[in-house]
This record gives C-alpha cells, structure tokens and sequence, in this order.
C-alpha cells in the first residue's frame, strides 16, 4: 500500500470535512432562535450592549461570511466559546469527553468480548440448537428498545434488588475501582447490548462465508484440527469486514448515548448535545457535530488501513 | 392557604421543649435540572446552590414576608428605612447592615460591597437574567461601613424584590473583573451558612459548612448544623424518583405532582407541601389575526375548563384559582366573583358559541364563516405536570367543539414563542417574587407580555398599584386589576402551585419558601438526624 | 417480450421457490404470521374497541389503574384505555416504519442506481454525497432536525427516511456496478433499449434481492428509531399515541405501575424482532441460489 494512496486519502477527506461542516451549519441556522433570545426582552440589557455582545459573538455578520470565518478559526484550532457558559467549546468538550469514552470503550470492548464467541460458535455451529438459540438472542438483542432495557434494569438491579446504584458516575467522596465498575456496569450493559447481536451476527455471516472458501478445505484437507482452521484461517480472514463495522461503532461513541446518558444522569457529551441544542448554543452544537463526524471520517480511513495491511490481496487503485 | 402554611412549617406544639438539634452530617439533595452557572444573577434556573451560599441585605421567609438577613431591620417609613423625597414623587432606602460579618475569605463585608453589587448588575456589559431594579437607582451613598442609602428615582414597593435580595457580590475579588467569565460564575463567595468546595458540571456541588458564619441560634450556638451539602444533578425525573426510594437523595426540592404521586408511601420518606407564588395559567394569543380575539370565544373556552380534573390529574396538590393574583399573598388577593374568571359551565360555554355562529360540523366541531375552529396550544416540553394538564384542556375543549392539536416546545424554542407571542394558546406557569409586579405579565409594554394584550385601563390600575406603599390605595388598586382581568380574559388563570419536597424523616426544621428565593434560604437552621442504628 | 431472453439473463429464481424456501426458515414463518396477526389487529381497532383512543375517564384522572374487566390492559395518568391506545399506537408506529423505510428505499435505489449505472463523475459526486450524510452521527442528526420544526407525521417520515437510504444507496450502487459489466445487458442494448429502461426493466430486477432485504430491515430500524425519538419528545404529539410515546408517558410510572410500559415496550420487541427474522429469511432464501 502506498504512500500516494495515503495521501491521496488524506487530501480527499478535507472536502468531505467541508461538505459535512456546510450542511451541519445550514441545517443549524435553519433553526428560528438565536442563543442570545433570553436577553432580548430583558429591559434591563439595553440595545447597545445586545448589539455588542452579537458584535463579540460574530452573530451579527450575514451567514456566509459566518461560515467562512468559523472554518477559519476551526482550522486553527480555536473552536469559540460556549455562549451559554462563557466557557471555550474545546473546553466544555474535553469536560465531558472522559466520561463518554469511558463508557464507550467500556461497552465496546464488553461487545467485543461477547461477540467473538457467539459469532465463532454460531458459525461454526450452524444449524444446531446453539445457533439458534444464539440467533434468537442476537435479534433479540438487537430489537429491544434502549430505554425500555435502560429503566427495566434500573428497577430490577437498582431499586428492587439494590446492588448496583441508580445513577451517576461515581460516588461523591468515595471513588475507587469497584465504585467506579458499580456506576458503570448497567449503562455499559445497556449500550453494548445491540452492538454485540449486530456484530455477532455479521462475523457469523462473514465466518460462514470464510469456513466455504477454498483455501479452508484444503487446509482440512491437510489434517489440521477443526479448531485450529476456525481460528487460524476462517477467523482471520473473517475479522477483515467486521474491521470496518468496529471502527464506525468506535467513531460513533463519541457523540454519545444519548439515552443511556439521561436515565443513568452520565455526564457525557450526549446530554451536552441536547442542552446545547436547547440553547441554540452553536458554537458548542458545530464543535460537537464535527467531532463526531471527523471521528467517522478518520475511522473510515484507519479501518481501510487496516484491512490493506492484513490482507496483501486488496489493492486500491 | 394559613393552613398549608402551618403544615410546612411541621415543628413540634409550641408547649413541648424543642428537641436539640444534633450537628454535623452529609445531605444529598436532587436538583431536577442541570446548573448552567452559580451566578445567581445570570443564572436561567432558580438559585438553590446559592441560596445556601450567598446572602442579600433581606430575605423572604416561608410566609413570604421579608426579614432581615445582611441588612439589620427591613427598611419601612415607621422606622425611618424609607422616606419620601422629591416632594413625594421618589423614595429613599436606608440600611444598616450587620457588624461582624465576613466573607467566605475572611475579609468584612462592608458598605462597599453593597454599592458594587449595584454598579456591576446594571453595567450593560453584564449579561444577565435578573437585573430588576438595578435601573431604578439613581444613587447609591455609604456614609460609613455599615450604612447603605440607597435613592430610586420614583416610588417602588417593590423594591426588595430582586436587586441586593438575591445577594451581595464581594467587592475584593470582583472590582475590575469581567462578571461574565469570572471565576465566581462556578465558584462563587458570599457570607452564607456554606461555603462552595467543588462543582461539577453536569454532576453536582460540594457545599462545605462556613465554620465562620455570623448566625447564631436561640441558645447563641453557632450554625449551620449540618457539615456538608451535595447537590446532585439528575434531569430525569424517573431517576431522581429511584434515587429518592434508594436513600441515595435525602432531600428534593419542588418535585413534580406526577412524582410526588408515586412516592407517596415510600419508605422513610415524607412529602412535604407548602403553598407557592406560582400559577398555572391558560394564556390566549392575540395577535391582530387571531380568533382569540373574540371575547365570547374566549369566555366559551374558560368556561369549558374544568379546574378539577386538572387537580385531579396532578395528584390533587394544587389549588384552584381565578385570579393570577395568588391566595397567599393576602393583602392583594381578591377572591369575590367579580375578579375571577368564569366558572366551570360547559352548557353555557356551548350556549353562548352557538348564539354567536359558530356552528358544529358533521364532525363535531365548530366553524363560523367557513373558517373552523383549530388551534395549536403549546407548552414547555419535557414537564410532565404541563403536558397531562395540556392533555386534560385539549379534551375539554374538544368536549365544545373546538379542535386542538399539541405544538410543545422546549428551550429557546418555548421561550421564543412564548415572548413572541407565537402560539394560539399557552399552557404555562410563572413564579413571582414575594413583593410581584404583574405589570411585567400584563401591562402594555410588559417584557414578560408575549401575548399581545393591551389595555389603558388596565395600565392605569396596574401603575397605581405598583407606586402606592400604604396597604389600603394598594388593595383597592389590586381588586381593580383583577376585576379587569375577569372580564377581559386575556388569560384564564387555573391552578395555585402548591410547592412539594421529597425528603428524608431525618431531615428536621425544613420548611417550604414559596418565593423565588428557594427552600435553601433556611437551611442555616435544617439538621440531620442520625440514621438508626447508629451511634449518635 | 423481445427483449428478455432467457439464455442472456442471470438465473433469478422463481417466486413459488423463494416463498417456499422463506416458509421453511422457521424464524420467517413465524414472523410472517405474527405480523400479519398484528397489521390485523391494529386495522380493526377502531371497529372492535368501546373507547376512543383519546377517551379521558375523570373518574380514573390522577394515576394508571390496574387492569380489570372495564379495561383488559388498565388505564393511563388520564383514564385512558391502555390496549385500545397500544393498538392505536400500532398503527401509526407501522405506518411511520414502513412509510420510511419506503421513503429510504426508494432515495437509496435511485441515488445507487445512477450512481452505479453510470460511474464516472455522476458516481462520484453521489458518493461523496453518501459519504458526507453517513459521516454525520444519526441520532444527533434526527433530534436535530425534529427539533428544528412543527411536530407532523409527514415531516417525521421524511427525516427518518431521509437519513437511512445512505446503505441501501452503497448496496445498490456495487450491485450496478458488477451487473451492468454483463452481457445480458449489452445484448439488451445491442435490441435498442435506452438507459432508463435498462436500468428499470433489467438490471433492476436482478438486484431486487438485497433491495428487498434492505428495505425490510429498514422498517425495524425505522421503528426503533420513531420510538427514540416519541422518547425523548420529538416525533408524534400526545394524545395521538405511537408505541414511543407510550412509553414515554409509562416510563415515570415504571416502579408504581409497571404494566403500563409492558405492552408498548412488548410489541416494539416483538415487531421489531419479527421484522429481523422476515428480513434473515428473504436473504437467506435469495442466497440460497447464489451458491
């Protein structure tokens, strides 16, 4: 794989940063209300200072010229400042973002854990009575609703049973791992619990494909054991698509869990999206729409990386 | 409304001995929305963190009448705290504050800090929410450390409703400093019963006690009694609910009707109730095009409200009321016929709509000069209590042939609409101040007046109202407003808000505020039980 | 038909076989019939039910009520009748599904189509498209937008619709571009036949397999994503109820009256997951006849 490719690569995503970053703000600007409505009628703010804080704020350019010079600054690495807080963005960000991986990489590597087992067995397995009783609870998994699965489990483990808190990221005061893995536990389950049915099922479907290849027969052919041809050729090969599918899962992490964050009060940057978003906090909503999206586009890129590096076959042209 | 009052206050008969108040303890409380700065000035929510950490010069108690805090007596013409000058036309105020009271930091809270406190509200580069009464002050003069007068420019009987009651900024740490991007705004310092140790954003706040706090109780011990307050934040209502029932939250403050259902009977916990400031209320809008503007439209549909279902429906908390001036505040409220809006009388609702034309269809409902009936009511997203109660009126309303449909907003989108006078009918809520202007809801030029109502005369009370200190001229003023509203409708006012605390058995000498200052207002005084079991 | 020749087409598999092959996947079959069972409930709701869908009883004002012979499933916090509302529910929450996962499958095909049929720059400029709207996280995107305007069942269509045809769209697009490499299309236009009806009458059969399972794994996806949105408050309006905003309504009352929350969150599991099943099934039973 070469060196032009990556560049290549690189050089594409910056349109693509552009295109995602104009019509995330076009669909923002649709929007009627301003961050600065609560003043408005206040008598107490008088026009001139309202003028000067839109002056501050750049809201009083027309929205082209908005546009450009947020791009600018963007670049630059200087991401405005939340008018809702006063704060910088990348501030309000970095706050919540530990939070968030923390539960997303929790649930990921939960769902990575779970998923390669089912997803190996069920393949290998196809047919029998494990499959489908693996199959059952993998479409089962991936058909229950969040928040339904999110307040079940708070009643059950929470307030019935009382061994898990209801809510929240730590104990205030208190601390320390196994307090720590207590608040974690259910909003992880929670998340991971569709992410290991899909994934299960897509490394079946990619095992089962790789079990009929020709270069597995032979290798049977040869006299390896079973397992050692599930594991050394029909799983590798088979991990390559699902490469893919991990790292948009990783991406997608980032902009939070919404739901799971709310009924579990997890500080996260799903819950600062929705109150930014109440506050037509823009500059906080663009800085946390391009994250999330630059995290797609980048795992695209090192997931096609990867594929090209495991398997010598692939070419791009 | 005297009977509510005395149940929240929930302390022993007057002839038993008090029991001791035991120190020291942590108390966890609920906040049900998320703190967007500790400022109590600029901050969109209400100032429970810093009720407990800042004080002003007076401050409303549970009945809501004010009593003294930073300032030594409340300022009244009988001692002297207010005179008329300018030959009757303004006023001046003069406090004495309190000796011997330091900030957080250890400094002495002087005069100055009083006359900061105006000069950086009203400087317009100040963003703030509650800079009421920082315009009206022409002046202020410190003849020495301990004397604040204070010179308005006209007549305000309202003067202790925001400025210097919500709290004293301190001069020390702020002269010269941006208020909009101070630290103060996460950590803020005044000379209240706790000081502020850490805040979390999106999580919660530390409150550790003020070992130098100038209170003292009846026995001249020093308080607070209670060592450390964690506020945590828990937007959803459900969760704060399995927080309550788990003990992991002893204490939640104004919790919604819906929740206060479900904890009724819960183990360990009470619920307390106290009459609040607030009311709920059906507003019309009026803009030029509107068919609200049809007083017998607007009268057909007060009279399809049924204001018991809706106290049904919200656990059977709230009171019912007729006029937006609240039973609890005693000396305005006007309780005869004349000054509330109509009653309960959907036959007559739909007498007098078909006198007037509009005729039902084959569906049902009702159309005049080929336009039917059908609007959108809107109200605040996500408030369980606003959209049941949304629910209850939309069926009534159908009940006479009028179709409506749910526009619910939430945020600036809600606040948008509601100052902008963008919807047909608003389902809403306001919570005044103890001493409330209402000219702000429903003058002409109110800023809080979103509907589009105007009328002169309705002005004219309002104003007399609003300038007039001796009680008797105020009444009058105030009957004279209600009977107005009455019969002008602008809005029909529905349910008095009754304010209800979740809290633990444990927690004693908690009472309800029903003003915007918040229940934390008392807290010097709240102590914790022990949990049984355990060694005292 | 001079046009289609047997000998120049790909082997597509008669429809007796396919429906055979589905029937005998168990999971399929019985999702078939509980599908079926439930588009024939909800239609006939309105005629079998004694109450209104929005039909208050005061007397019952307050909180849910248990179930009981007056109501099988119990009421809700306003006396309404809790089955007579989840099978109401029903309708729009599978109308809203299948409305969007048409709206999906249709924007997807077209966008996939051209863009496979004709490569090039029209191929580019598509997928770049594609590519900017797949790399913007959806639920964020979604309450965006349903924020943004009136509550309306056309508008939610639309964006929910409007947000997942970006796989379909890839799908479609490899599909075009392996097909229209073979003969029977050269043929065909060797016979006279222009591009539109290259693509409509002949290649776009041949690629109906995945469509099909796309759009039928589009409708579960698009009902869980009604329901996350009637959750968290957008989407539908009370009192028109859809199994998301039934639960929404169900969720504060989970620990006083769970029975409440049972049924929509049953049915929306149960849909779902047949939907799952239908969709494994059609794909397997098309595969089938790749191997």
């Amino acid at each position: 794989m070469s060196l032009q490719f990556l560049l290549r690569r690189l050089l594409g995503m910056v349109p693509l940063l552009l295109g995602i970053s104009l019509l995330l703000f076009v669909i923002i600007h649709l929007a009627p209300g301003g961050p600065l409505d609560a003043y408005v009628d206040n008598p107490s703010v008088t026009k001139e200072a309202l003028e000067q804080i839109k002056v501050a704020y750049g809201l009083d350019q027309p929205l082209p010229v908005q546009y450009l010079k947020w791009v600018k600054s963007m670049a630059q690495g200087v991401w405005g400042y939340s008018i809702r807080s006063g704060r910088p963005v990348t501030q309000e960000i970095a706050e919540r973002l530990p939070a968030t991986l923390l539960l997303g990489g929790t649930s990921l590597a939960l769902s990575m854990a779970l998923a390669l087992p089912i997803g190996v067995v069920t393949a290998a397995l196809r047919r029998t009575a494990w499959d489908h009783v693996l199959t059952f609870l993998s479409f089962a998994g991936i058909s229950i609703p969040v928040f339904w699965l999110a307040l079940m489990m708070q009643l059950l483990f929470a307030i019935s049973l009382g061994w898990l808190p209801v809510a929240g990221y730590e104990t205030i005061g208190a601390g320390g791992l196994t307090d720590r893995l207590a608040h974690l536990a259910m909003p992880a389950v929670v998340l991971s619990l569709a992410t290991v049915a899909a994934w299960s099922r897509y490394l079946r479907a990619s095992m089962v494909d790789a079990l009929g290849q020709d270069y597995v027969r032979t290798a049977y052919a040869k006299g390896h054991s079973a397992t050692g041809v599930l594991i050394k050729h029909a799983l590798r090969n088979a991990l390559l698509p699902v490469v893919t599918v991990v790292s948009m899962e990783m991406a997608g992490l980032i902009s939070g869990a919404v739901i799971t964050e709310t009924v579990f009060a997890w500080p996260g940057i799903g819950r600062l999206f929705v109150e930014s978003m109440d506050g037509r906090d823009y500059p906080v909503l663009m800085g946390l729409m391009m994250m999330g999206s630059a995290a797609l586009v980048f795992s695209n890129l090192a997931a096609d990386i990867v594929y090209a590096l495991i398997d010598p076959r692939i070419r791009y042209d | 409304m005297l009977a509510l009052a005395a149940a929240a206050l929930a302390e022993p008969p007057a002839d038993a001995a008090p029991p001791e108040p035991i120190r020291g303890g942590t108390l966890t409380v609920g906040l049900p929305y998320d703190i967007d700065t500790l400022n109590v000035y600029s901050t969109a929510e209400l100032g429970d963190v810093e009720a407990a950490v800042v004080e002003g010069l007076l401050v409303p108690d549970e009945h809501a009448r004010y009593v003294p805090a930073l300032a030594t007596e409340v300022p009244t013409p009988q001692n002297g705290g207010i005179q008329l000058t300018g030959g009757g036309t303004a006023m001046r105020v003069v406090y004495h504050l309190r000796p011997g009271v330091k900030w957080h930091d250890g400094v002495a809270f002087t005069s100055a800090d009083v006359k900061f406190t105006w000069e950086t509200v009203r400087d317009p580069r100040f963003l703030a929410e509650s800079k009421d009464g920082s315009q009206d002050v022409t002046s202020i003069d410190t003849p020495d450390d301990l004397t604040v007068v204070v010179n308005y420019r006209a007549i305000s009987p309202a003067f202790a409703s925001t400025l210097f009651t919500f709290g004293i900024l301190p001069r020390h740490l702020l002269e010269g400093h941006d208020l909009n991007h101070d630290v103060y705004n996460q950590k803020p310092v005044g000379t209240g019963p706790f000081k502020v140790s850490e805040f979390r954003r999106g999580q919660y706040v530390v409150l550790d006690r003020n070992p130098f706090y100038w209170r003292r109780d009846e026995r001249g011990g020093s308080l607070p009694y209670i060592d450390r307050v964690i506020f945590k934040i828990i937007p959803s209502s459900n969760t704060l609910g399995a927080l309550i029932r788990a003990g992991e939250v002893l204490l939640a403050p104004r919790i919604p009707y819906m929740l206060a259902k479900q904890l009724q009977g819960a183990r360990n916990i009470e619920l307390v109730s106290g009459p609040s400031l607030g009311w709920i209320h059906l507003d019309f809008g009026l803009r030029p095009e509107s068919r609200l503007r049809d007083p017998v439209l607007r009268r057909a549909i007060a009279q399809a409200v049924n204001r018991a279902a809706l106290v049904k429906a919200a656990g059977g908390y709230p009171q019912p009321i007729g006029s937006p001036i609240v039973p609890l505040l005693e000396a305005l409220h006007d309780a005869s016929p004349e000054a509330s809006a109509p009653a309960y009388d959907p036959d007559a609702a739909n007498q007098a709509l078909d006198a007037a034309g509009y005729r039902r269809g084959a569906d049902g409902y009702r159309s005049k000069d080929g336009v039917s009936l059908n609007f959108w009511i809107t109200t605040r997203s996500g408030e369980i209590d606003g959209e049941i109660g949304e629910q209850i009126i939309m069926a009534e309303l159908k009940a006479i042939g009028i179709r409506v449909s749910a526009d619910n907003k939430t945020g600036i989108a809600y606040r948008e609409a509601r100052y902008h006078g963008d919807f047909d009918l608003l389902y809403t809520r306001w919570v005044t101040a103890a001493d409330p202007v209402y000219s702000v809801f429903y003058g002409s030029h109110g800023p809080l007046n979103g509907q589009g109502y105007a009328s002169a005369q309705l002005d004219a009370a309002l104003e007399r109202m609003e300038t007039s200190i001796e009680p008797a001229p105020r009444r009058d003023a105030a009957s004279e407003v209600q009977r107005i509203l009455a019969h002008d409708l602008p809005a029909v006012p529905l349910l008095n808000m009754v304010s209800i605390a979740a809290k633990t058995r444990r927690l004693k000498n908690f009472t309800i505020n029903p003003t915007n200052m918040t229940d934390f207002a008392g807290i010097a005084r709240w102590y914790l039980e022990p949990p049984a079991g355990s060694v005292p | 038909m001079t046009d289609s020749q047997p000998a120049l087409q790909p082997l597509r598999p008669p429809r007796a076989l396919l429906l055979r092959r589905l029937v005998q996947h168990r999971g399929a079959r019985a999702s078939l019939i509980l599908l079926l069972l439930l588009a024939t409930l909800v239609t006939v709701v309105p005629m079998i039910s004694p109450y209104e869908y929005d039909e208050e009883d005061l007397n019952l004002i307050g909180q849910p009520s248990q179930p009981e012979r007056a109501h099988w499933f119990g009421t809700d916090e306003l006396g309404q009748d809790a089955l007579t509302r989840v099978l109401y529910g029903g309708r729009i929450s599978l109308a809203v599904g299948l409305a969007s996962a048409l709206v999906a499958t249709l924007l997807g095909t077209a966008v996939g189509a051209l863009a496979g049929f004709f490569g090039g720059l029209i191929d580019g400029v598509l997928m770049r498209f594609t590519d900017v709207v797949l790399s913007i996280p959806l639920l964020p995107l979604v309450l965006l937008l349903s924020g943004l305007f009136r509550p309306g069942l056309p508008l939610l269509v639309m964006s929910i619709g409007g947000l997942t045809w970006m796989g379909t769209a890839r799908v479609v697009r490899s599909q075009f571009l392996s097909l229209r490499e073979l003969e029977f299309v050269d043929a065909a236009r060797a016979l006279g036949a222009g591009n539109g009806r290259l693509i409509v009458r002949h290649i776009l059969p041949n690629a109906a397999a995945p469509i099909i399972v796309s759009a039928t794994l589009a409708v579960g996806s698009s009902i869980m994503l009604e329901s996350a949105l009637s959750f968290l408050g957008f989407g539908v309006q009370p009192p028109t109820p859809t199994w998301g905003n039934l639960l929404k309504t169900a969720s504060p009352w989970i620990g006083a009256a769970p029975w409440l929350a049972l049924p929509p969150g049953l049915l929306i599991f149960a849909t779902v997951l047949s939907v799952n099943f239908l969709g494994d099934g059609l794909r397997e039973a098309l595969e089938a006849e790749q191997q």
